[in-house]
């Protein structure tokens, strides 16, 4: 088998200004001052990988034979179940992290020096802004419901509105049974209208004509000049 | 036999330790050039035409965290030397510690069932299948951070996820007309 695992072991050149055949395996070398950040984060990968090597551990004493199909079967449900639990975990880690945090945050209050002071100018000014947030959002609530309120009675009127339409367009319609009747009437009355009026227009005329022909003098005579004026009322020929 | 085995041995602080398997040799030597330039970690790499690795350097090889079979998709050889290593591997490796990564996806001259038996088999042993482009820098730059982030995975150094766990995320699935044939 070929098999030149050429040791292309290329240490990470930046950090090491020492000998080059310092073997990267152990580990423990490359001393640069490590912060206590670095060192929490080292010991956390390493508690990481701890958890790993436990794991295997585990495994090898949990084995049980089952067929592929089924494994894949059961598979997500195991891991909605880990999902669930790691969110949970987490979640509860991050309220943690939120105690402690006030916790520190409250027993520095607690002293009076510099910083205390300006957290507590900062907690002061957080508190007149939510203040006046809570404030604002009552007179947004407010009028939200007021014009909501108008919205609701212009819908009101609206509806009203269509409605009496309906009415209006429903009635019109009902009057036609009794409309032929009254048009009936209508034209009768309009018709014996034409015929007095034609009779009143002949009156007149014949009246006209006695009265120029008989060269009458009307406008002495009071009684004679009415009738005459209202002979002026009636056109003619209509 | 001499299998690989994954925790055999002790990790190192900060470390995490990259073996790169490929027939050809090429790719390696230009993933490991910037494989190593990571800062926040200690990246060793390790390079290999294929396995089983020689036993005498057994005791001076530090755990490997992360195998990566490179595969060539323009050569059957790549294949098949990928395959055959694939039994000096203990199966603790297939739980997260196992990656295969395919070059010359797009030449033309690849044909489309190699590409489906890669990813039959990354598939069947849930592997993650990453693709990458092997001839400009910046196809190696981003192949390199992909790796990267499998292999900070891998060697335990992100706090909350485990290799298995995340392996479950980031297996290749096969699409189901993989069995069908093509449009070609």
């Amino acid at each position: 088998m070929e098999s030149s695992d050429s040791q292309g072991k290329l240490n990470h050149m930046v950090e090491t200004m020492e000998p080059n055949d310092v073997p990267a395996a152990e580990g423990a070398t490359g001393q640069k001052d490590t912060s206590p950040v670095d060192m929490l984060r080292i010991k956390q990968q390493m508690s990481n990988q701890c958890f790993e090597m436990a794991v295997q551990l585990n495994a090898e004493k949990n084995k049980r034979s089952c067929s592929t199909s089924e494994a894949e079967r059961d598979l997500p449900e195991y891991i909605g179940e880990l999902e669930r639990v790691k969110t949970l975990h987490f979640n509860s880690t991050l309220t943690l992290h939120r105690m402690q945090m006030w916790h520190a945050i409250g027993e520095k209050l607690n002293w009076s020096d510099s910083e205390a002071d300006a957290l507590k100018a900062i907690s002061d000014r957080c508190m007149g802004l939510c203040s006046h947030i809570k404030h604002l959002q009552q007179e947004s609530k407010k009028l939200q419901d007021e014009v909501t309120e108008i919205q609701k009675n212009r819908l009101e009127m609206k509806r009203l509105t269509h409605e009496k339409i309906k009415h209006m367009e429903e009635s019109s319609k009902k009057e036609y049974p009794d409309m032929e009747k009254y048009k009936a009437a209508l034209e009768k009355g309009q018709a014996n209208l034409e015929k007095y009026k034609k009779m009143a227009i002949m009156t007149q005329n014949v009246l006209r004509g006695i009265l120029l022909a008989c060269k009458v003098n009307w406008l002495d005579d009071p009684k004679l000049r009415d009738i005459a004026m209202t002979l002026e009322e009636f056109p003619i020929s209509e | 036999m001499s299998l690989l085995k994954p925790f055999s041995k002790l990790p190192g602080l900060n470390t995490a330790n990259i073996l790169l398997v490929e027939s050809e040799e090429q790719f390696q030597q230009s993933l490991a050039d910037v494989l190593v330039e990571e800062t926040s970690v200690t990246v060793n790499v390790r390079l290999a035409k294929s396995l089983p690795l020689p036993m005498e350097n057994d005791e001076s090889r530090p755990r490997i965290d992360l195998v990566v079979f490179i595969i060539n998709l323009t050569s059957e050889l790549s294949l098949q030397s990928a395959e055959a290593s694939l039994k000096y591997l203990d199966p603790g490796y297939f739980l997260g510690k196992v990656c295969f990564m395919v070059t010359n996806a797009r030449n033309a001259s690849a044909p489309a069932e190699r590409l489906d038996a890669v990813r039959k088999l990354a598939a069947s042993l849930h592997c993650p299948l990453l693709f990458a482009e092997n001839q400009t820098p910046d196809g190696v730059a981003s192949a390199t951070e992909r790796l990267l982030t499998i292999l900070k995975v891998a060697a335990g150094l992100v706090p909350i996820a485990t290799g298995l766990y995340v392996s479950n995320l980031t297996r290749c699935t096969l699409p189901l007309d993989i069995d069908q044939p093509s449009f070609d």
